[in-house]
């Protein structure tokens, strides 16, 4: 069965180069293209493509907006974000609304394959001069902690760890039950500890943790 | 009527489009790509297209930094414009930099075909919005 892409761009030249992109990779088909992000809505509710390409400067509803409007009606469904710029409160806000790829305009003839493997795979996916600059981030966050009185940093258990990496690699706590043997409520219940525990706030401060922590890797591509 | 096009625009998968977007003219043809300026000069001078498409925003040089240079030639190529900037500023500006084409990418599908017609025939095209805004201005 064919993976079916749904491409979102307000310009057609863009949508065209990445659809040639897309369909010269056997087992793939664009099943839908949009100019905006209320069409991009629209379609995907139609059409429940598995993977849905946003770029992120769209009119009448830009790509972070569409993508919390998607997850909000369909956590499943797994969003890379296209964009011209690589800034820290861009790359942040793709995280916080829930994009699970990050893909630079002018890398994405190298990239967006790549990117679109990764979402298959139920990984994440940042171009390379992002993943850069994320753990660039971490690291920075690192040192300035163990400049100061390093913390008593709260430890996780291994069910713990189990449920954080799973939530973090973009399992919903449904998935994450059935996968486990858990009920969904069981789930949830570790999710709220870990989240307490670890001051986390959001989804995108538990990806951060877990990247932080080793506990899952970013793929990047060679 | 066959008409030689370089492609110049420093992202690849807008090359790509506009590649494609071309090939629905049989009797067209994409002779070279350029990614950068001083490519797209290099490129204009060894093979002689008879129109450039080109990108303003690109790095070492600036696109209407080289649509000047390539009008300054005897028999220098037409050229066409196609940029994200939708204002009438810019295309002022191109066309006072020798460019006859104003194309905006959002609207390539509909005007591409028609302004590389034109251009190649000598003719200006902007895009007609931009057309009334001139005159009634």
């Amino acid at each position: 069965m064919k993976l079916r892409i749904l491409l979102a761009d307000d310009h057609e030249i863009v949508r065209r180069g990445l659809s040639e992109l897309l369909k010269a990779h056997e087992g793939w088909e664009v099943c839908g293209e949009a100019s905006d992000g209320r069409e991009a809505l629209e379609l995907a509710k139609q059409l429940k493509p598995d993977v849905i390409i946003l770029d992120i400067g769209m009119p009448n509803l830009n790509g972070l907006s569409t993508t919390r409007q998607l997850l909000q009606h369909d956590p499943n469904f797994k969003i890379v974000i296209l964009t011209i710029t690589d800034a820290d409160q861009v790359i942040r806000e793709a995280l916080d609304a829930g994009a699970r790829g990050f893909v630079l305009k002018s890398d994405a003839a190298r990239d967006l394959v790549s990117a679109v493997e990764a979402l298959q795979s139920k990984r994440m996916f940042f171009t390379p001069r992002v993943n850069d600059l994320v753990l660039a981030g971490f690291l920075e966050k690192g040192h300035a902690i163990s400049r100061n009185e390093a913390p008593n940093l709260p430890t996780l258990t291994a069910r713990e760890r189990e449920i954080t990496q799973l939530l973090a690699e973009g399992m919903s706590s449904k998935e994450v039950a059935s996968l486990l043997n858990l009920s969904t409520k069981t789930v949830e219940t570790h999710r709220s500890n870990i989240m307490r525990r670890l001051s986390l706030h959001s989804i995108r401060d538990l990806v951060v943790y877990a990247i932080k922590n080793n506990i899952i890797q970013i793929e990047v591509p060679l | 009527m066959a008409i030689r096009i370089l492609v110049v625009d420093d992202h690849p998968v807008a090359r790509k489009g506009l590649k494609t977007l071309l090939k629905e003219k049989s009797d067209w043809e994409v002779v070279g790509e350029a990614s950068d300026g001083l490519e797209a000069l290099d490129k204009a001078e060894s093979l002689q297209p008879d129109v450039v498409l080109l990108d303003v925003t690109m790095p070492k040089m600036h696109g209407l930094e080289v649509c000047r240079r390539l009008r300054q030639k005897i028999a220098g190529p037409e050229i066409v414009i196609v940029t994200q900037h939708d204002s009438q500023h810019m295309m002022r500006e191109a066309l006072d930099a020798g460019a006859r084409g104003y194309v905006v990418k959002s609207n390539a599908g509909r005007d591409l075909f028609e302004a590389i017609d034109a251009v190649s025939q000598h003719r200006v095209f902007v895009a007609q919005a931009r057309r009334d805004s001139i005159t009634s201005s």
